[in-house]
């Protein structure tokens, strides 16, 4: 076995052909990292939205809330139902909700986007995952006031603190921020189901009633009520199952990312490829005298194989760390299933990294085995007459 | 021209190292080739519709809110339109299919072809569209991409509105692009849902018009706008174009984001080109100083050398935007409703200014190696043992 010592040596003495191939991989993981971590960052936001013993209630044949509504009677039945948890105070963890999108204008001319404006009721909140306002206040109902999150307030014209929505000529006042813990509500405006509804003008105020069952067992039964039972013949979905389907739509990005990536590491792994063909070809006599010496046919393919994978490992990690800015910069695109913005943040958590180590190392052994077996197959007697 | 060959012969002695920076150049811009391909297919589609002298009118808090379906008779009577047609949007499902594969409209079967007069259809198949209270017609591509044919029943379960269609196909037409759309009567979704108490009806979601001329739309969406701005449903007007713009907007910063990739992707390749030049010219060095003593001129040799890197890297290039092409060409095919146009459409300036910027890769590669070489001392160079 060949010391690893010799392939550090040999990369330092060529430092600028070495330091041009790490920074040459480095760019390119850098470039498929922050694709794969906004990839990653939509389906935090999209998966931790859904939480396991919640149950969102919409119209049998909707795909969605924007495309249901539901009774008042009903909305009011279902929140007596035998099996929707209850808080603290004895009240049933229970919501009727109002969804509606409207077409609003981004900050700093970026176009209009469809923004999605719920009108909630007291338990929503305790609906949500860790539920808290972070600025201003919470929004009294009746008097038309709205809160958002900070990342809406930054994206939308009209979304800060003090600031006026217009929603069919009636004006919303933000009062505060929330935070829920990064999921899909961040990217919505609350505010009061009743104002919402007078202010849209319209009979059907409930689109979907959201609710968190006790337990296991009693979900299940509350689906089967819901779903089969006369009186409502509604469509109930655990959470996690309705976040999933709007995670299908975002199958195009994941398709993007993954076709970004696989692009680039065939070219770099070309570029990899070409820097260790010129190291073996300038080291033949260094080979043949390792030969001469006994070193086996084996170590060496693996000795210039190690090479070539520090050489990309060494690009990888820089890569991965030049990402590290970006963590948490929270960005925004159209989720497709709502057909309304949805903001996230970049995440470059363990695995998004791990995935861009992992393709550098692929570029360090596919770009490094044909120049290593080339290595391998020098004659003896002619690479020690090499001059 | 002799410069010419040498830089030839030169290109071909390490084929090796040639192929491989070629194909590390090719497969990075065949990545932004496709990138931009997309970038341009949005574009075109609003470069498109701006032929066509359409305008498009929503209700001012977008597409949720509503159109009464008499505005379209009074856009209609407008001086200046051609002809107006309610555009809903119905989002139905086909057969068992989970996810939407194509967009289905409800629409006015007597006017919509006035108002897309650049969509062909037969007299006969249209006749008996009109003739159909629940016949459809689907872009004939879309058709053959189902494998339709006329009198086939096409139903659609609903997720918006709560009104199952049952349609028969009675006709196919003909638009510049595959559109990937069936039209269906308006009236047919409008009747089914007052009959069952369903909401939504009354709503022609969307207004779509026809303008005389495009001297006159400016005029004619201030006309629109204000006639309803007092009203319980005020709209928002808008050209065509304009109207597409709004749904790249919608993706957000692709653009950005997708610049971003590309700079990195060209900064990450010059160094990589750089690199196999420097090599290349490291191996050379006795040769340029032989070439230098038998009295090139420095500016000969750099000439050369800048000539080998770009020559290389063009190559990338053309290899590269092939590829990409290709790809947008098989994305056209498998997704029309995302690349809405085929290479065909796409081919434009943009496609040079990849190859510029491959040609370009190559200069700022060859720029290190050339100037050493021009600089090499030729004693020095002739005494280096390589």
């Amino acid at each position: 076995m060949i010391p690893l010592k010799y392939n550090v040596r040999n990369l330092r003495v060529r430092w600028i052909t070495t330091l041009m191939t790490v920074i040459g991989t480095g760019l390119v993981v850098w470039a498929m990292v922050l694709t794969f971590g906004l990839t990653d960052g939509l389906e935090h936001a999209l998966s931790i939205s859904g939480q396991p013993l919640d149950l969102i209630v919409l119209r049998k044949g909707a795909n969605d809330e924007t495309g249901s509504n539901v009774a008042q009677a009903t909305a009011d039945q279902i929140a007596d139902l035998e099996g929707v948890a209850k808080n603290d105070q004895g009240q049933p963890l229970c919501s009727a909700e109002f969804v509606t999108i409207l077409t609003k204008p981004r900050r700093n001319n970026g176009g209009t986007t469809n923004l999605i404006v719920r009108g909630v009721d007291v338990m929503s909140r305790e609906l949500r995952p860790d539920f808290k306002i972070v600025k201003g206040r919470d929004l009294k109902p009746g008097v038309n006031e709205a809160i958002t999150s900070e990342n809406m307030a930054r994206r939308f014209e009209n979304l800060a603190i003090g600031e006026k929505l217009e929603i069919n000529k009636v004006d919303f006042e933000i009062v505060g921020y929330f935070e829920a813990g990064g999921s899909s509500a961040e990217s919505e405006v609350w505010t009061d189901i009743r104002d919402i509804a007078s202010a849209r003008r319209t009979a059907d105020a409930i689109s979907s009633v959201n609710l968190r069952a006790r337990d296991k067992e009693s979900q299940a039964l509350l689906v089967d009520k819901l779903k089969n039972d006369e009186q409502f013949s509604l469509q109930p979905l655990p959470e996690p199952e309705y976040f999933a389907k709007q995670l299908e739509q975002a199958v195009f990005i994941k398709f993007v990312g993954l076709f970004i990536a696989v692009f680039l590491t065939i070219g770099a792994m070309f570029a990899a490829a070409n820097t260790m063909f010129a190291a073996v070809a300038s080291r033949g006599r260094e080979i043949g005298t390792l030969r001469a010496l006994g070193f086996k046919r084996r170590s060496i393919l693996l000795c210039f194989l190690l090479e070539s994978v520090i050489l990309c490992l060494l690009g990888g990690i820089l890569g991965c760390l030049a990402t590290l800015p970006f963590n948490g910069l929270s960005t925004g695109t159209a989720n497709w299933a709502t057909f309304s913005e949805i903001t996230f943040a970049f995440r470059f958590g363990p695995r998004v990294l791990l995935q861009g180590v992992l393709m550098s190392l692929a570029m360090g052994l596919l770009g490094g085995l044909i120049p290593a077996i080339r290595a391998v197959r020098l004659n003896i007697v002619n690479a020690l007459r090499e001059q | 021209m002799k410069t010419l060959k040498y830089i030839w012969r030169n290109v071909m002695r390490n084929k090796l190292r040639t192929t491989l920076t070629i194909l590390s150049i090719g497969f990075s811009l065949a990545l932004m080739t496709v990138l931009h391909g997309f970038m341009v297919t949005q574009s075109a589609w609003g470069d498109e519709a701006k032929k066509y002298n359409r305008i498009v009118a929503l209700n001012i808090q977008g597409f949720s809110g509503r159109l009464p379906i008499a505005y379209v008779e009074k856009v209609r009577g407008m001086e200046g339109i051609v002809d107006a047609v309610p555009y809903a949007w119905y989002g139905g499902l086909y057969k068992d299919e989970a996810q939407m594969s194509f967009a289905q409209f409800a629409t006015d079967a007597e006017h919509a072809f006035n108002v897309w007069d650049e969509f062909k259809i037969t007299p006969d198949e249209h006749k008996a569209w009109l003739a159909d209270k629940q016949g459809c017609v689907a872009d004939r591509t879309l058709a053959e991409q189902q494998g339709w044919k006329l009198g086939d029943k096409i139903p659609l379960r609903s997720t918006f509105y709560t009104f199952p269609l049952d349609l028969n196909l009675v006709g196919f037409f003909d638009a510049p692009n595959n559109t990937g759309q069936i039209w269906f009567h308006w009236k047919y979704l409008d009747e089914g849902l007052r009959n069952t108490n369903a909401r939504g009806d009354g709503n022609a979601g969307m207004l779509y018009a026809k303008t005389r001329t495009a001297a006159v739309i400016p005029d004619l969406v201030k006309k629109i706008d204000a006639e309803y701005a007092s009203s319980e449903h005020p709209v928002r007007t808008q050209t065509e174009a304009a109207f597409a713009q709004m749904f790249s907007d919608m993706m957000g910063n692709v653009q950005g984001f997708i610049q971003s990739i590309g700079i990195a992707v060209v900064f990450s390749l010059s160094l990589v080109a750089a690199n196999a030049m420097a090599m290349s010219m490291r191996e050379r060095t006795t040769e340029i100083a032989v070439l230098k003593a038998i009295g090139f001129p420095r500016s000969r040799v750099m000439r050369m050398i800048l000539g080998e890197s770009c020559l290389i890297a063009l190559l990338g290039g053309i290899l590269g935007v092939s590829i990409g092409c290709a790809f947008l060409e098989l994305g056209h095919r498998a997704n029309p409703q995302l690349f809405a146009f085929g290479v065909k459409a796409l081919v434009g300036p943009w496609m040079l200014v990849l190859l510029a910027v491959s040609a370009g890769i190559g200069l700022v590669s060859g720029i290190v190696p050339s100037v050493r070489a021009a600089q090499l001392s030729v004693i020095d160079g002739l005494r280096r043992v390589v």
